[in-house]
């Protein structure tokens, strides 16, 4: 299917607002649900009482479960946390710097990408807590008053950390909730029966579609939008942090805030274009979300790319630079270590496979971008684990030099969360537009008068 | 009708058949006897009226007793806190403690509260009653005596017990054909038959090694485990201290590496019939008319300069044999040591009972096989297990019908035994002992004996027809001429945990005579060498978690044994650490993992004796390979012609760390100094004062460091450590460290607090291990502390880093940001309820220090300087209304180590003695440039190589 010269975003002849709206509205509302839905819902629930069940055990026996040893005592539950709160930041920044920056292509795809958001954040957020040793006790990272007369340690990136993520997932609901109100309302109005609409009514918080409505809408979202820059920055910068406020050689690298906050954007839109693909054969948005859709990611994860690659080259740079013996034989390490082969990986996906949308017709190609970007999200986990894996099994007390191997009950953890990502994705689909059907009849608005907006 | 006579009823019913009636009935009888229960015990707590004298519940008590190992004794010093024996220390009056324990003095605590003990009479492996064993032995007894002991045998293993020697002499006076066995499974026959040889009659020779400038070693390891490593370790430090002048110079030439060829200034690796020679080259040198050696090249220069030192310090130089060696060179080396005037002890035996000499395990083994044994009493040995394999002696046992067995354990022996009675622990048991110089103790219970046990004297006592107990026996013993003064002497003697002027009396020999050498031995295909275990010794700590878990020194290898092979070897065999290997001589062979440890002579493998135990307990059957099978006549330490093959199969070859040889880490981490470079000014130089940071200060500090009263700190002086793991198994039994078992180790999650790394300064070829101790560093800027996100890891007033275990929630932040990685981490409930095999049950809690908290599962620990110590003397000091004294507070580690590598004490105090070792010139701080301005801090290795020798430094 190929678009109109004047629809670039919106793949259909002649699109309607009434047309863009039943297109999300009704797989919620009218169509039934399909037997492709069932079977991947009864899949990931599955995974996700695995996760339960794993959970259950591991708060019984203890994290000893895992591969995670007396050298090497982060593992899969930190490069976890980073990768899913790195995913998470796609979505709120397509909804953020595309708003501020009016790209107005982004309204197909900014819903799907900030339920995203929620759902990696909540889930990233589950592994600090379920990576301590006593996780019974994880709220004592909070400043509440105590008969002990303790306070955080407000020095510790961890307590950041705890606040970043606090803020962060309270922020991505919030911001998805505002722009869900118009979409919820709109819900309510063509909902059939009544449970549905009192589910949506209530939600929608009285939504009238009144201009003055709309108007405080749009000032609240841009706000929003505007707030979402900084605070993503932020978030990922205090995830470096967790690394980079330590004395460890690898860790230890003023680079570590910028490289986690590129890496966010690189693995986050990897992750938006995943789903983008696979939200669109499910719900058959064809014409909504187009190849045109697929480009313009795919050049924003081409320049992640290349900052990622800059990112390595300067740790490589300074690690040799810095002279200090413990840096440059990390380095080596990297290179020629017990994890080579995953570091080659690592860099084959983040560096070198990405290059490959230079080409247009790589980037219109909606199946090469799926590997693309799977292959992307595995190169960036594989990151994750070895920022953790390379410094701890490598640093200055050379004797107790170890390496992780990772047990079953390791891998376990982290299906179950995607498992569970993929539940609950799925689940909100059923519950809430996955396209913002506002935002697509403005686009449709500007699509069809491409004089006036823009 | 009562409550009971109505469930009786009722259940009487019930077998009929219930009824609505009856089953409620019997449900309401059932909640009103379960009411009952809960009634208060009827009898009345008292407390004491008189408070039994010295008793405080909660202070600790210390008592003088001594332990044996391989039958010699030596002195400890007992903690014991509301009865329970918690912690031995060394007993500074000792001659063979001098203050300093060894891993299996520290580890015995633990041996007495094992729940695998013999706990009970056996007959034939099921439970017996005492009146069952004395109406069994009753019939044998009256035989004996009527047949003036015709049958009848006793197996022992080393007696250095006065009272036990009395007692046997006495039965074996009474007794005529009564005949005595011992078997030492660590004997060092050799040495025994050397000395015979060279000065006619059997004498014990104990070097001085603290008088000692020049030492050549020919395959023996002074350093080594054994009775005799404190004293040897402490004489070995007294001339590597570069505070006492002159510093010795060790020439070590052996077979396989040890801990002495890993201090050595020169080692020289050599298969042991090629080490005879070189003690052929240094005699001839000396001036012997001996025939020419066959060395090669290398050693010939080796020996050369060995011999010029020896001779260039005469009066101060010694040359010491090992068990691999044949009678001959040991006689030889009696014959050098003459020769150079060496500070050796020439002494009387301590290990005979009166005159006699006993017989051996062959010589039983022969009498069994001609069924000339009809009773047969083993004694603390356990001979089914540690007897050479080539005798397979369990059937020849039997031959004998009436076996006794007295043992710790229910162990090989008793299986094979058809009566087996348990044997006190020596915390439990009063008897006496002597230690190789033969000074004697006596051994005192801490406790009452957990169990019905006897011990040897009992048995003893039974079989000679008296029934008195060990106590009246031991008291007997020294009772004798002290008369009217006995109380007091043996109140005296109790207390100081020495016999006073009992040590073995010099023998009187003449000159040692030039034995007759046998020709030269020819190189005959792959040689094999035992070695007691670092750990487990002979297999009688088998059961003992502790010593499971102890990386033995230079491989750091836990949970078993491993046939070390040299580099060569192993490439030749097309072998790698960890692939199994078909060892055999003879006609045994065995199936081991391979572990490749440079340092061993080409054609030359080891091993190490003590494991493969099949009835150890629940801790050590079934770990490593038993060795004893190699075995073929008697305590034989050295094979010739052994087969090695490659099995297809590994079994992992499990260590707690690795030996750092990258050259750039080993100079940063472990400087070596040599000795003439450090008498010419040189030194690390690094600055006395505080350490330069980058590292922001603490903000707020709620305890400045300022106005505290002290400032702790520790140095290691890595020259004196000898890398015998005595800190190490102290540490975990002052500081309830808990065991993780083989499974856990595996996944790198050990427990110990203090760990010892090994450093090889040398290359493949010649490696030169050194050790370094790493505790918590109680860093002043310690990147521990700001990453804790609920202040548990914070820093005290006093200068410590402390662990605040109940605000830890476990996020592990600070041990990732150690860079010296100390601390560790309960991955699992380790000593709270996930315990490794039987460690979780009872008794064993009962060894646990009070004074120190048990750790939960999720929780972070490390290293605490033993602030319960602090904390004691601080309270002391308090309460006399004094300053707490210089130097009056020791760590665990410290009161452990034989050479007095660890020295810990208050920075404020001018006389400290860490305060004059921080400005020794090979003061260090470990990984100083990162800022974190440890608090314990290092001296480096000290060498002194032969300027003669530099080739091979």
């Amino acid at each position: 299917m190929t678009a109109e010269p004047r629809h670039v975003w919106i793949a259909s002849p002649e699109p309607g607002y009434g047309e863009v709206t039943a297109k999300v509205a009704d797989p919620i509302l009218v169509r039934r649900v399909g037997r492709r839905w069932w079977i991947a819902t009864a899949l990931s629930f599955a995974l996700v009482l695995v996760f339960i069940g794993a959970i259950v055990h591991l708060f019984n026996t203890g994290i000893g479960l895992w591969g995670v040893n007396t050298t090497v005592v982060w593992g899969f539950a930190i490069a976890n946390y980073v990768w899913w709160i790195a995913i998470a930041s796609g979505g709120t920044l397509i909804s953020s710097i595309l708003v501020l920056t009016r790209q107005e292509w982004r309204s197909s795809i900014n819903r799907f990408a900030e339920t995203m958001t929620v759902l990696a954040v909540a889930i990233s957020g589950l592994y600090p807590i379920l990576h301590l040793g006593r996780p019974q006790y994880f709220y004592w990272l909070a400043p509440y008053p105590n008969t002990m007369q303790v306070w955080p340690q407000w020095r510790s990136a961890l307590v950041w950390d705890f606040w970043a993520i606090t803020s962060y997932l309270l922020f991505s609901i919030l911001f998805l909730y505002v722009s869900l109100l118009p979409d919820l309302a709109t819900l309510r109005d063509r909902a059939r029966s009544g449970l549905a609409q009192g589910f949506y009514g209530v939600l929608a918080l009285g939504w009238r579609g009144s201009a003055r409505h709309w108007q405080l809408h749009r000032r609240l979202h841009v706000t929003l939008a505007g707030l979402a820059v900084p605070l993503v920055a932020s978030v990922h910068s205090i995830v470096g942090l967790d690394f980079a406020a330590s004395l460890m050689p690898g860790w230890q690298e003023s680079i570590f805030p910028p490289y986690f906050v590129f890496g966010a954007v690189f693995s986050g839109f990897a992750m938006v274009l995943l789903l983008a693909a696979l939200t669109r054969w499910g719900l058959a948005l064809d014409e909504m979300i187009t190849p045109d859709h697929f480009d313009a990611m795919a050049k924003i994860i081409l320049a992640g790319s290349i900052a990622m690659t800059c990112s390595y080259i300067a740790e490589w740079f300074a690690a040799w630079y810095s002279g200090e013996e413990a840096e440059r034989s990390l380095l080596v390490y990297l290179f020629t270590g017990d994890y080579a082969p995953l570091y080659w990986t690592q860099l084959a996906f983040n560096c070198l496979l990405p290059q490959a949308l230079w080409w247009r017709g790589v980037r219109r190609h909606i199946p090469a971008m799926v590997a693309i970007s799977a292959l992307i999200l595995i190169g960036m986990w594989i990151e994750r684990i070895l920022i953790i894996w390379n410094t701890l099994s490598h640093e200055y007390a050379a004797a107790m030099w170890r390496t992780f191997h990772p047990t079953l009950w390791d891998w376990v953890f982290f299906a179950g969360s995607l498992g569970l990502f993929v539940f609950l994705y799925l689940v909100l689909l059923r519950l809430v537009p996955a396209v913002s059907m506002h935002e697509m009849r403005r686009l449709v608005h500007a699509e069809s008068k491409p004089w006036q907006e823009r | 009708m009562s409550a009971r006579d109505a469930v009786t009823a009722t259940l009487q019913a019930a077998r009929r058949g219930l009824d609505r009636r009856e089953a409620l009935r019997l449900l309401a009888a059932h909640i009103a006897l379960s009411l009952g229960a809960c009634e208060r015990p009827v009898e009345r707590i008292v407390p004491y009226v008189r408070m039994p004298e010295q008793v405080v519940p909660g202070e600790p008590l210390q008592f003088a007793t001594a332990l044996p190992l391989a039958g010699f004794g030596r002195g400890v010093i007992v903690r014991s806190i509301d009865g329970r024996p918690v912690k031995i220390s060394g007993n500074p009056r000792h001659p063979a403690s001098l203050g300093s324990t060894d891993v299996f003095a520290e580890a015995s605590v633990l041996s007495l509260y094992d729940p695998d003990r013999s706990q009970t009479i056996l007959k034939d492996g099921a439970i017996a009653s005492l009146d069952g064993l004395r109406t069994a032995l009753a019939p044998r007894l009256r035989r004996m005596r009527d047949r003036g002991g015709e049958g009848v045998r006793i197996l022992t293993g080393r007696i250095t017990s006065p009272t036990l020697a009395g007692q046997l002499a006495a039965l074996l006076d009474q007794h005529p054909r009564l005949i005595w066995h011992a078997y030492e499974p660590t004997d060092d026959l050799a040495a025994g038959e050397g000395a015979h040889l060279a000065f006619g009659r059997p004498v014990s020779v104990l070097p001085q090694l603290e008088q000692a400038l020049t030492i050549l070693t020919l395959d023996a390891d002074p350093l080594g485990p054994g009775p005799d490593q404190i004293r040897n370790g402490r004489g070995y430090g007294v001339h590597r201290a570069t505070a006492n002048g002159e510093v010795s110079r060790l020439y070590a030439i052996e077979a396989a590496p040890t801990l002495t060829g890993a201090k050595a200034d020169h080692r020289l690796a050599l298969p042991p019939a090629l080490i005879a020679e070189a003690a052929v080259a240094v005699a001839r040198g000396l001036g012997a008319d001996l025939r020419e050696a066959t060395l090669p090249e290398e050693a010939r220069g080796f020996a050369a300069a060995a011999l010029a030192a020896l001779q260039q310090s005469r009066g101060r130089a010694i040359v010491l044999a090992g068990r691999t060696l044949p009678p001959e060179t040991h006689a030889l080396v009696h014959w050098i040591n003459a020769r150079l005037a060496a500070p050796v002890r020439v002494i009387e035996p301590v290990d005979r009972v009166g005159t006699r000499e006993a017989a051996s395990l062959n010589d039983l083994v022969r009498d069994l096989d001609q069924g000339a044994v009809e009773t047969l009493v083993m004694i603390g040995c356990n001979p089914a297990y540690d007897a050479p394999g080539a005798i397979d002696i369990v059937p020849k046992l039997r031959r004998a019908a009436f076996r006794l067995h007295l043992g710790h354990y229910a162990d090989e022996t008793a299986a094979a035994a058809s009566w087996h009675m348990p044997q006190s622990h020596p915390l439990e048991s009063w008897s006496d002992i002597r230690a190789t110089c033969g000074t004697a103790s006596i051994v005192q219970p801490l406790i009452r004996p957990l169990y019905a046990s006897y011990t040897a004297h009992d048995l003893l006592a039974t079989m000679s027809g008296a029934a008195d107990p060990s106590y009246d026996l031991v008291r007997k013993t020294w009772s004798k001429d002290k008369g009217e003064d006995f109380e007091r002497w043996w109140t005296a003697t109790l207390h100081d945990g020495v016999v006073a002027d009992s040590a073995a009396p010099p023998a009187k020999v003449g000159e040692p005579a030039l034995p007759s050498l046998p020709p030269p031995a020819e190189p005959t295909g792959p040689a094999l060498v035992l070695r007691p275990d670092p750990a487990v010794w002979d297999g009688t700590h088998a059961n003992n978690a502790w010593l499971q878990e102890t990386p033995r020194p230079i491989t750091r290898q836990v949970w078993g044994n491993a046939l070390g092979l040299s580099m060569a070897d192993a490439a030749a065999l097309g072998v790698e650490s960890g692939d199994v290997v078909r060892v055999g001589t003879g006609a045994r062979a065995i199936d081991v993992p391979a572990l490749v440890e440079p340092g061993h002579a080409r054609g030359v493998a080891s091993l190490t004796l003590g494991y493969g135990r099949i009835r150890a307990g629940a801790i050590g059957n079934g770990v490593g390979v038993d060795t004893f099978l190699l075995r073929q006549t008697g305590a034989d330490w050295v094979f010739d012609r052994v087969t090695l093959e490659k099995v297809e199969r590994r079994e992992e070859v499990l260590t707690t760390q690795r030996k750092v040889s990258e050259e750039a880490r080993v100079a940063e981490m472990f400087p070596v100094l040599t000795a003439a470079a450090l008498a010419e000014g040189q030194g690390l130089h690094a600055a006395s004062g505080p350490l330069p940071s980058l590292l922001p200060d603490r903000p707020a500090d709620p305890a400045p460091t300022e106005g505290a009263p002290s400032a702790w700190a520790m140095v290691i002086d890595t020259a004196l450590c000898i890398g015998c793991n005595a800190c190490v198994v102290a540490c975990q039994a002052e500081n309830n460290v808990p065991v993780v078992g083989p499974e856990e180790v595996a996944r790198g999650r050990e427990m110990q607090w203090l760990r010892i790394d090994v450093y090889d300064h040398g290359t493949p070829e010649h490696p030169k291990p050194g050790f370094q101790p790493v505790p918590c560093m109680h860093c002043e800027k310690a990147p521990c502390e700001p990453v804790c996100p609920v202040a548990a890891s914070v820093h005290d007033g006093e200068g410590l880093n402390v662990q605040v275990y109940n605000r830890c929630i476990g996020t592990r932040f600070c041990q990732a940001n150690c860079p010296y990685k100390v601390r560790r981490f309960n991955f699992f409930g380790y000593a709270d309820g996930q315990e490794y095999a039987n460690l979780g049950l009872d008794p064993y809690p009962a060894q646990r220090n009070p004074e120190v908290t048990v750790r939960a599962r999720g929780v972070m620990e490390k290293c605490t300087y033993c602030i319960q110590r602090i904390s004691a003397a601080r309270r002391a000091a308090a309460r006399d209304g004094v300053a707490t004294p210089t130097d009056a507070v020791t760590t665990a580690c410290q009161d452990a180590c034989p050479t007095r590598a660890i020295v810990f004490g208050d920075l404020k105090q001018e006389a400290a003695a860490v305060n004059r070792l921080k400005r020794d010139p090979r003061h260090y701080a470990l990984l100083g440039h990162l800022g974190t301005q440890p608090r314990t801090t290092y001296l480096a290795e000290l060498r002194n190589p032969d300027p003669k020798l530099e080739g091979n430094a």
